[in-house]
C-alpha cells in the first residue's frame, strides 16, 4: 500500500477486491476481518451504495488520509464479513466500520466523536497513515 | 287533647275513651276527667292544660297494650299508627342518604370537570407555541396547516426544552455575577451540559419518527433555519462566532479551539458530501422509474430515504461532540461564559426571527420609505441587543 501525500484534494482511495488471499483462503470470517484490519495503517469497511460510507471515505480524504476500503458488496463472502462486523459492533448498521493501526475504531459516530475530541490524528500519525 | 288519635287506645276504661272524644279543650280537664285510668297508664302526661309534649304522648299511645290483653284490633291500629313514623323516618333517612351520595358525586364530577379544564389550557398553549413556532413564523408553509404527531410532539417538547433553557441561562448569569467557587460553578455547566444532552436525544427519537419536520427546520424559528444544517446547528459557525468572544484563552486553549475548527469543519464536509451523494441517488432512482416497476422504484426510493435519518443523528452527534468538546478545553469559569455566549446568541437569533414576523407591512406599499424602515428595524434590533448584552 502506498502513502502519497495528497497534492490535490481528489480522492484516491485504493479499492481492494478481496481474493482468497496469500494462497490459503482464511475460512473463518472473523479471521478475514482481522487479517484485513492489520493488512494496511487505515481500513475501512464499505459497501459501495452507502452515503455513509461515502462520508466516512469523504472525511479521511479531506484529511490526507488514503484508506484501504473493502467494498463488501463486491466480494462473494462480503456477507460474512457484514455480520462479523456487525458483531463488533454490537448489532446496527456493519458498514461503515473503521480500523486504525489495526485496532478497531468503530462505526461513523465513533470516528466523528475520536475527531472532535482531537484523538483521530494522532492515532493516525502512530498508524503512520498521517505525517506532518 | 288528641282528637286524632283513635279512641280504642283505651277502650278498657271508657271513662277516658269518652273524656278523649269530648275534644281537645281543656286539657286539665281531661286529665282530670282521665281519672285514674289515664293517670295510671302514663305518668309523663302533663297536667298543664296544653299538652306540648307529643313525643310523651306519643309514647303515651304507643305504649304497647298489653294491659288489655286485646286481641288484634287495637293492635293493628297501634302497629299501623306504629308504621308510620318508622316508614317515614326509613324514608327520611334514605332521602338523606341520597342526598348527600348525590351531592358528593356532583362534588366529584366537578373537581373532574375543574382539573380538565386546566389540562386543556395547558394542552392549547402547548399547541399555539408549537404552532407559532413551526407554521405561523414559517409563512403558514405548511401543507394543510398540519404536522405529524412525531413532529407536534417534538415541538412541544423543544418548546419545554426552550422555557428549560431560559432557567438555565439565569442560573448562569446569576452564578458567574456571583462568582461561585469552581465546584458550584461546575455543577451548573454541567447541568447545562446535560441540558444539551437532552435535546440532542429528544431530537433522535423525532428522527425516527419524522425525520423531514427535523431535517426541514420546521421547529426552529425562520432566522435559525435559514442557517440550519442538516436539522441544526452548523458547529464550525458557532466555533467561528465564539473566539472572538471567549479570551481571555491560554496558548494551549487558542490551540484546541482552532483545533475544534478545523475538526468541526472536516466532518461537516465530510456529512455534507454524503447527503449530497444521498440526494442525487434518490433523484437518479425517482427520476427513471419507468411506469412497469415505479412501484419497485418507489419503495428502492423509500429505503434510501431511511437513511436521511442517520444523517440527521450524525450531524446531531456532531454537535454533541463539539459542546463536550468545548467544556474539556475551557475552564469551568470560562465554559460557563461560553455556554452564557451561545445561549444569548440563539436568542438573539430567535429574537430576530419574531422582530421579523412582526415588523410593520406599511413599508410594502411605501417603496421609498424603505431606508426609514430599515432603520426603525435597526433600532428595535439595537433595543434589544441591549437588553441582551450582560459582559
Amino acid at each position: 500500500m502506498q502513502f502519497q501525500p495528497e497534492t490535490h484534494s481528489y480522492y484516491s482511495a485504493s479499492s481492494v477486491v478481496i481474493h482468497g488471499g496469500g494462497g490459503v483462503a482464511a475460512a473463518d470470517p472473523f479471521e478475514r476481518v482481522v487479517r484485513l484490519a492489520s493488512g494496511s495503517a487505515v481500513v475501512v469497511f464499505s459497501v459501495s451504495t452507502c452515503c455513509m460510507c461515502h462520508a466516512v471515505k469523504r472525511l479521511f480524504c479531506g484529511m490526507g488520509v488514503s484508506p484501504t476500503v473493502y467494498e463488501l458488496d463486491q466480494d462473494p463472502r462480503g456477507k460474512e464479513i457484514e455480520r462479523v462486523l456487525s458483531q463488533l459492533l454490537g448489532g446496527g448498521s456493519a458498514v461503515p466500520v473503521v480500523f486504525i493501526g489495526g485496532k478497531l475504531v468503530g462505526a461513523m459516530d465513533r470516528v466523528m466523536a475520536s475527531h472532535i475530541s482531537g484523538n483521530l490524528v494522532p492515532l493516525l500519525k502512530e498508524a503512520g497513515a498521517l505525517w506532518l | 287533647m288528641f282528637p286524632s288519635w283513635p279512641i280504642r287506645f283505651h277502650h278498657h276504661t271508657p271513662v277516658v275513651g269518652s273524656s278523649k272524644s269530648g275534644g281537645g279543650g281543656g286539657g286539665g280537664e281531661e286529665s282530670t276527667d282521665s281519672g285514674s285510668a289515664a293517670n295510671t297508664l302514663s305518668t309523663t302526661v302533663p297536667e298543664s292544660p296544653v299538652s306540648t309534649k307529643p313525643s310523651s304522648s306519643d309514647h303515651h299511645h304507643l305504649q304497647p297494650p298489653q294491659m288489655d290483653g286485646a286481641g288484634g284490633f287495637s293492635q293493628s291500629h297501634q302497629t299501623a299508627g306504629r308504621q308510620t313514623p318508622e316508614k317515614t323516618l326509613r324514608r327520611l333517612a334514605q332521602n338523606r342518604e341520597a342526598a348527600r351520595k348525590s351531592r358528593l358525586r356532583k362534588k366529584a364530577y366537578v373537581q373532574q370537570l375543574e382539573s380538565s379544564r386546566i389540562r386543556l389550557t395547558q394542552l392549547e398553549q402547548d399547541l399555539h407555541r408549537a404552532r407559532s413556532q413551526g407554521i405561523f413564523l414559517g409563512g403558514g408553509g405548511v401543507a394543510g396547516g398540519s404536522i405529524s404527531s412525531g413532529g407536534a410532539i417534538f415541538d412541544m417538547e423543544y418548546a419545554r426544552w426552550l422555557d428549560e433553557d431560559l432557567r438555565h441561562m439565569s442560573e448562569l448569569r446569576t452564578a458567574v455575577q456571583a462568582h461561585l467557587t469552581d465546584g458550584d460553578l461546575r455543577v451548573i455547566v454541567d447541568a447545562y451540559i446535560s441540558h444539551y444532552d437532552e435535546i440532542f436525544r429528544l431530537k433522535g427519537v423525532a428522527a425516527k419518527s419524522d425525520v423531514f419536520h427535523l431535517i426541514t427546520g420546521m421547529w426552529a424559528t425562520p432566522a435559525e433555519r435559514c442557517f440550519l444544517w442538516m436539522g441544526g446547528f452548523r458547529p464550525s459557525d458557532l466555533i467561528k462566532m465564539l473566539i472572538s468572544q471567549l479570551d481571555p484563552l491560554t496558548e494551549q486553549q487558542i490551540m484546541g479551539i482552532y483545533g475544534l475548527q478545523q475538526t468541526s469543519q472536516q466532518a461537516e464536509d465530510a456529512l455534507s458530501q454524503g447527503l449530497e451523494q444521498l440526494q442525487q441517488s434518490l433523484i437518479d432512482t425517482i427520476a427513471n422509474g419507468s411506469i412497469n416497476d415505479s412501484m419497485h422504484h418507489m419503495a428502492v426510493a423509500l429505503g434510501k430515504l431511511a437513511n436521511l435519518e442517520g444523517f440527521v443523528r450524525q450531524a446531531d452527534n456532531l454537535r454533541q461532540q463539539t459542546l463536550h468538546q468545548l467544556r474539556r478545553i475551557l475552564t469551568v469559569r470560562q465554559a460557563a461564559r461560553c455556554f452564557l455566549v451561545i445561549g444569548e446568541y440563539y436568542g438573539r437569533l430567535r429574537a430576530l426571527s419574531s422582530l421579523w414576523a412582526s415588523r410593520p407591512r406599511e413599508a410594502l406599499q411605501m417603496a421609498d420609505d424603505n431606508s426609514c424602515q430599515t432603520t426603525t428595524d435597526l433600532h428595535m434590533v439595537q433595543s434589544s441587543q441591549n437588553q441582551f448584552s450582560n459582559f
